[in-house]
């Protein structure tokens, strides 16, 4: 049993009563919608016509937000239907990223995920959807699609049928019968200046420049619907706060298992930055949620999503933060002579190692599900945040060696970590944007990354930042004097706050409806 | 692309109804497998509904749900309310399987109701201004401080013999019939309407044929649907239409041709969309009619039975003999030779073999050709209504009038039941209304009201704005604002209105009345091919009489003091002649406790007992008295399939007394007292045709369609008698394109908004809320601007600045600025801050009238946390201030296109400003007023009898000076 959807654009008038019913039946705060009619005026006069498309959730049969809502907050209910408890929403947004669709919304008043979900409240009433019965064309056709006589079933399998982005591979569940491409396809129409009666968003006039469009009709959306980036400046700050914290974990750890070196540097200034920084990163982390006094359900085993990257990520960061804080203590009691735990931090170095991969690399599987953002969904990224990491750790360690002042082979060792780190990270930088992506999507945000809207922010703070970092350092390597790593040290941090700002903005703007 | 076969796919759509056909709901539930749209209704008194927001917990509230009728436009839609059995308060608003109309389905504006009940805004009190008209100051007062003022005007009125200064001006009427007769009870000659700026213009070209007014086409049975109009998104009847239309077009292939200058939606799914120059619509109608002439796929033996061919013949062919038909077609075939493909294209710019394309679709319909224009180029142009008698001149050819699949007469899909005791007619004629200058007007002057006042023609005692906003909507709103200032000319204003409007802030009261779920009437439209009757409801009201309650006013179940207007009228005629010596009382009487107002109940109570064929049986098979049966199901189909109703065998009561006049036409005999018929001319009641039938025929003078039209000649238009093509007043031979001079189509609709109701409704406001001004992108090229550009467009009296946008939706020449916005208030207590901008609004030194934007529109705060999320800001830009008014020659209708010259904004142009100089809209109103030709005709008629007249006075009023009474009159 699944239950799906079939629009007749045959039959659609466009005249929004699906729309509107849909938001009295549900609430819907001004500026959301659950669903909406796209409007696209194709071809020159007087051969022009205007397409529409009904746009909301896909109930996709293997749906990504449910894959990747940290709190089982959205499941599939055994008849099909994509469904959400918003009892059991953080607002951690991620479900925003994972789907493809532009399906889902933090509603304003509940500050809660919230979406289409098949009117379930009267399925199980045994009544139809609200934008079903309202349609004036009967244009919205819902039923059990598994079921080969059904109406909609029989109905789809006679007609030609269409659904919205399958390469996405998420299996929409809503179908299309004469809908055209320049409404299903988000990338074929941009927006030329305005819609016909309302004003586009500023994200989709930012946007329309991008896109590849459709140059044999001129397909311009005359109306859509806003989609804001659902993740800003927390994100992509907690990014470089969590490099740095796993970076200080790795590179200590590294030091301790290769140099032996339990100095105070490692003892306990490494994993007090690791501390402090995992902190400031949580503190982001639930700052960013839109309900923040529901953070603590990532801690509740019962509610969390084990396929879920932010709930693992958080299983991680909790991992590396015991580490770290028991390194912490065993260095801080060492220090202050409370007793001698150099074995500790010896023992303790060797799964630290992991630990810190895994902060720094978990959030390339929480990108990798991002059905809705393709430049995230990036082989490299893991090794990328490894880099990252090693890059934004060692500038962090160096800093601090400044004041606590190791030894100098412990200095000279994260200068060419720093090194290592910017080189991993402009060869993969390299390898990332050197090539072509393999989705249109992806295209999209990474050509604006490197020639387009961000293409300042990304060569001169990204790359050039962090390459002359390299070189200083470099210079110290040669010179001896710790001035130029100092430097670097402080650079590397920009270059990557310039660089995870564009890789978290850029991959948000490509339009999904 | 196969089409959508409902046979195959048996449980998709009202093939399956769970209900047999009997069941008052069979025309809209329908299952699916285990789902159904409504919930049986058995248990619309106790529904249990899960609570949206609390799933997936399940969280039962108990609804009753009570039918109502929507009031955001005429269609009237069904609505179901849900209305809380515990709070007793309306959560939500669906539609009606039960109504044969909209079956179960609606617009948006239909479940956007619930914004305008529950807007923040609301008006919930009377309210009486304090400070000068216009000052936007009101204060709160009851209820009879309202009525007792109001009906002391009136009463003083009607005593000193100064009736017809008592005027009713309306917009939205959304009922039948009650209205009429409360005036008729007054015995004042004093309805006004709006529809000369709406279909005016369509109802003369529907008139002159056959004395119906409007058209009924049987979209769903079409082959040939060919729209003059936009109704697969706004207009009468929008939804219904849009959803019979659909069904024809993929289900039945039909074909779709829809004609406009701009790519409508409605276009959009045209298979033929043809964009002529606005106004040549005729010319392209009238090739395609030559076309169907010389290949000869005309319905001759129609025409023959029922055209008037032989008055034809004997006034445009006297060298003819009129009784040989074969002569008239080739004389008919020959008079129309002359619109050709080629004329036809070089008059509308567009293609010659998109015509013949066309006229080849058309002449293919076999009878089936469902044709309708409502607005359109019947309501732009200069002799629009040709464009109507054009366009069922088609029907004609095709042989599709009344046919199924055709086009009928709106009266054979409608029924009005009348009130008890209907009053007779009133003996006056107001000329305010029905001016000398417009003998064959269809609809009340209703444009030039101010005009008229402002030149002293009369004055206006009492003058009720209802559910109407002139000063925004009618042409010419400086004037209104000049008119309705002036307390001498109109001494008491009382806008009755759901909402805040432009005209209720130059009003003395404004008194709020219910909408959709908050007040009684009842309603009949032409949507298909039968005859439904809808019922509105205050829903609160109806749910709590049925759990115990009882109520004998709706002020104390709606909303603050929201009233319903059936209780009003017959409180205020009561208050009129409280003791009864003025005659009105008596019709408010109590039937059932004489000397008692009559109760809703028991008014609806006897239109439905006695006046609804059908109605009274259905009821009693389910146990439940008419009334009873419409309080539960919200409307009633009366008959089903009807055609042909032009063949109707008399009834033994018609036939009686009535004696054939030398053209067989059956007449009873009258007297100069009788009462004039809505339609039709008093006394007659049908026709016996060349073979013998004595059937009902038609409306007009001879009972047949009228082909040519001796009522025209007779008021001096004998020249423009038959179909014809008028050259518009925007005709592209008028329009300087060197000049940067466009055509401006002011009044395209969308369908999410109607009219100046929707504003307070933020589920349509966030969908639809800016203004641009459509403009090809050949003529923005041309004239250097893109979209966005500010530019000041300048019409006859005045200009307005707007912004424009460069599209390929519209023709080249023709400029579009959507009708709804350019809403404005002048402060932030008497105006919907969703859809206003604050303005200035007064006179400048020089002394033109200046509107001036302070602010868009922008959130608000207010105790619904929506109003604090409005992302719109534009109010747009109020283009009708700057229109003069233009009364069509003979319609009398508004011709609302403008020869506007664009050209930069100037330096000092705000975005939104219309500056008019209303000395030149006085320069225009006389400049087209010159162009008529008066009445009466040489009998000392005022107006042909048989047209439309709501409000019907006795047959003397007709005349200038009647003839003694008593004395018979043919």
């Amino acid at each position: 049993m699944r239950y799906g959807f079939a629009i007749d654009q045959r039959t659609c008038i466009g005249c929004h009563a699906c729309t509107v019913a849909c938001k009295t039946e549900h609430d819907v705060p001004v500026g959301q919608f659950r669903t909406w009619v796209k409007y696209v005026d194709k071809g020159e006069y007087p051969t022009t016509t205007r397409e529409m498309g009904v746009m909301r959730c896909n109930h996709c049969t293997d749906a990504p937000c449910v894959k990747s809502c940290p709190t089982q907050a959205l499941f599939i209910r055994p008849d099909g239907i994509v469904d959400f408890d918003n009892e059991s929403c953080i607002g951690c947004k991620m479900c925003m990223q994972a789907c493809p669709y532009d399906a889902i919304y933090i509603d304003e008043n509940t500050h809660t995920a919230a979406k289409c979900n098949f009117c379930a409240h009267r399925i199980d009433q045994g009544l139809e959807p609200a934008c079903v019965q309202v349609c004036p064309t009967e244009s919205i056709w819902m039923g059990d699609i598994d079921d080969p006589t059904s109406g909609i079933s029989k109905f789809l399998s006679i007609q030609p049928v269409n659904v919205r982005t399958p390469e996405q591979g998420t299996k929409p569940n809503v179908y299309y019968v004469g809908a055209d491409h320049t409404v299903l396809d988000p990338l074929a129409a941009p927006v030329q200046d305005t819609y016909l009666w309302a004003d586009a968003d500023p994200l989709r006039l930012e946007t329309a420049a991008e896109l590849p469009g459709d140059p044999l009709t001129n397909a311009r959306l005359t109306l859509n619907t806003s989609h804001p980036r659902p993740w800003g400046w927390r994100v992509w700050t907690y990014l470089w706060t969590k490099s740095i914290a796993a970076g200080a974990l790795l590179l200590g750890a590294l030091l301790v298992i290769f140099t032996g070196d339990t100095s105070n540097l490692v003892a306990t200034m490494a994993p007090f930055t690791t501390e402090a920084f995992l902190v400031i990163t949580s503190a982001l982390l639930i700052w960013d949620l839109k309900r923040p006094d529901r953070f603590y359900f990532l801690f509740d085993p019962r509610k969390i999503n084990k396929t879920s990257w932010l709930a693992l990520g958080g299983i991680f960061l909790g991992l590396g933060a015991g580490i770290g804080g028991l390194w912490f203590l065993a260095g801080a009691a060492t220090w202050l002579e409370i007793g001698d735990f150099s074995m500790a931090i010896t023992w303790l170095a060797w799964p630290a190692v992991p630990a810190a991969i895994m902060v720094a690399g978990y959030t390339a599987f929480l990108f990798g599900q991002a059905e809705g953002r393709d430049l995230w969904q990036s082989p490299v990224l893991f090794w990328h945040l490894i880099a990252q990491a090693v890059m934004v750790g060692a500038g962090a360690l160096l800093l601090i060696g400044f004041v606590v002042a190791p030894e100098d082979s412990t200095m000279i060792w994260l200068t060419w970590a720093l090194v290592a780190g910017v080189a991993a990270h402009l060869l993969i930088t390299l390898i990332e944007f050197g090539g072509k992506h393999p989705t249109r999507n992806a295209q999209i945000a990474a050509h604006s990354i490197t020639h387009g809207r961000y293409a300042q922010q990304f060569w001169f703070g990204s790359v050039l930042l962090s390459f002359v970092a390299a070189v200083l350092a470099g210079l110290t390597l040669f010179t001896d004097s710790l001035i130029f790593v100092g430097v670097a040290a402080v650079l590397v941090q920009v270059a990557l706050v310039f660089h995870e700002k564009v890789f978290v903005m850029a991959a948000q703007d490509p339009p999904l409806s | 692309m196969k089409p959508r076969d409902k046979d195959t796919v048996e449980s998709h759509g009202p093939a399956a109804s769970p209900v047999g056909p009997d069941a008052p709901e069979h025309f809209g539930l329908r299952v699916r497998e285990t789902v159904s749209n409504y919930p049986p209704v058995e248990q619309w008194d106790d529904v249990v509904m899960y609570d949206a927001k609390a799933h997936p917990r399940k969280v039962g509230r108990h609804y009753m749900l009570v039918p109502t009728t929507c009031f955001n436009c005429e269609s009237a839609c069904g609505l179901l309310a849900y209305v809380d059995k515990e709070t007793k308060e309306v959560v939500k608003i669906e539609g009606n399987p039960a109504h044969p109309g909209s079956r179960g389905r609606n617009c948006a504006k239909g479940p956007a109701t619930i914004n305008q009940t529950k807007d923040p805004e609301r008006i919930l009190y009377p309210l009486k201004r304090t400070g000068p008209r216009g000052g936007s100051d009101f204060e709160r007062i009851s209820w009879d401080e309202a009525l007792d003022t109001i009906a002391g005007r009136i009463r003083k009125a009607i005593q000193e013999d100064r009736r017809n200064e008592v005027m009713y001006h309306v917009g939205r009427h959304g009922e039948d019939g009650f209205i009429e007769r409360v005036l008729l009870t007054w015995g004042v000659d004093g309805n006004n309407t709006h529809t000369n700026i709406c279909s005016g213009g369509a109802r003369f070209g529907y008139s002159v044929w056959g004395g119906y007014d409007r058209p009924s086409p049987d979209h769903a049975n079409a082959k040939v649907i060919l729209l003059l109009s936009s109704h697969l998104e706004a207009g009468h009847y929008f939804n219904p239409h849009a959803q019979r239309i659909m069904d024809a077009k993929v289900r039945g292939n039909a074909k779709l041709v829809v004609v406009d200058p701009r790519l409508s939606n409605t276009a959009s799914h045209a298979d033929e969309w043809l964009s002529p120059w606005p106004g040549s619509e005729a010319a392209l109608l009238l090739a395609i009619a030559a076309y169907i002439l010389r290949t000869d796929q005309v319905a001759w033996d129609y025409i023959k039975r029922w055209v008037n061919w032989k008055v034809y013949l004997e006034n445009v062919h006297p060298e003819l003999d009129k009784e040989d038909f074969e002569a008239f077609k080739t004389a008919l075939t020959a008079d129309y030779q002359q619109y050709t493909f080629e004329f036809a294209a070089d008059e509308c710019r567009i293609p010659a073999a998109q015509i013949e394309k066309t006229a080849k679709i058309v002449a293919n319909a076999q009878g089936k050709l469902a044709a309708h224009t409502w607005r359109s180029a019947t309501a732009g142009n200069l002799g629009g209504w040709a464009v109507a008698r054009a366009l069922f001149f088609l029907t004609v050819l095709t042989g599709s009038v009344g046919e199924k699949g055709g086009t009928s007469p709106n009266g054979w899909n409608k029924l009005i039941p009348h009130g008890p005791n209907m009053p007779g007619g009133h003996d006056s004629w107001n000329e305010l209304l029905w001016p000398k200058e417009f003998p064959m007007s269809t609809n009340e002057l209703s444009i030039l009201l101010p005009h008229f006042l402002l030149e002293g023609r009369g004055k206006v005692d009492t003058y009720f704005s209802r559910v109407y906003n002139p000063v925004w909507t009618n042409p010419d709103g400086f004037s209104w604002i000049e008119a309705l200032s002036d307390e001498d000319l109109v001494g008491c204003h009382v806008a009755m209105t759901p909402t805040w409007s432009e005209t209720a802030i130059y009003a003395d009261f404004i008194l709020p009345f219910g909408h959709s779920t908050e007040r009684h009437d009842t309603q009949s439209y032409e949507q298909y091919a039968g005859k439904w009757l809808g019922f509105r409801q205050p829903v609160t009201r109806v749910a709590r009489e049925k759990m115990g309650e009882t109520f004998t006013d709706s002020r104390d179940s709606n909303p603050g003091e929201v009233w319903e207007e059936t209780e009003f009228w017959i409180e205020l005629s009561w208050r009129i002649d409280p003791d009864g010596e003025l005659g009105i009382r008596k019709y408010f009487e109590s039937m059932k406790n004489p000397g008692t107002k009559i109760g809703v109940d028991e008014y609806y109570g006897y239109i439905f007992d006695n006046n609804v064929p059908g109605l009274p049986e259905k009821a009693s098979k389910l146990g439940l008295t008419p009334l009873e049966y419409m309080r539960k199901y919200g409307a009633v189909e009366v008959v089903a399939d009807l055609y042909r109703q032009d063949e109707r065998a008399l009834t033994p009561a018609e036939r009686e007394g009535a004696v054939p006049d030398e053209n067989g036409v059956l007449r009873k005999p009258i007297t100069m007292e009788t009462q004039k018929p809505l339609v039709g001319e008093p006394g007659a009641v049908g026709v016996i045709l060349d073979d013998g039938s004595e059937v009902a025929g038609w409306l007009t003078p001879s009972r047949k369609l009228e082909l040519y039209s001796p009522s025209m000649a007779d008021f001096g238009w004998g020249d423009l008698a038959t179909p014809c093509y008028i050259q518009s007043h925007v005709s592209h031979k008028n329009i300087d394109e060197s000049n940067n001079e466009m055509v401006l189509v002011p009044t395209f609709r969308l369908p999410t908004l109607i009219h100046t109701r929707s504003g307070n409704a933020k589920y349509l406001n966030e969908i639809s809320n800016k203004h641009p001004m459509w403009m090809n992108t050949k003529d923005a090229d041309r004239m250097g601007l893109v979209t966005g550009d500010m530019v000041r467009v300048n019409t006859e009296i005045g200009h307005f600045v707007a912004r424009i946008w460069s599209t390929e939706a519209v023709r080249p020449g023709v400029t579009a600025l959507s009708h709804h916005m350019g809403r404005w208030r002048t402060n932030d207590d008497a105006g919907s801050r969703w859809v206003t901008g604050k303005v200035d609004v007064g006179k400048m030194e020089d002394g033109r009238w200046r509107l001036r934007y302070k602010e868009g529109v922008k959130p608000f705060v207010s105790d619904d946390p929506d109003s604090m999320r409005i992302n719109w800001e534009d109010p747009g830009v109020h283009q009708n201030l700057a229109f003069p008014v233009h009364p069509d020659t003979q319609s009398g209708m508004h011709c609302w296109h403008q020869k506007v010259r664009i050209e930069r904004a100037h330096e000092e142009d705000k975005y939104g400003d219309v500056v008019v100089d209303t000395k030149k809209s006085r320069e225009v109103y006389l400049d087209w007023m010159s162009k008529t030709k008066s009445g009466p005709n040489k009998d000392g008629l005022r107006r042909p009898e048989f047209m439309m007249r709501p409000v019907m006075p006795m047959r003397k009023a007709y005349f200038v000076d009647p003839p003694e009474s008593g004395s018979p009159q043919e």
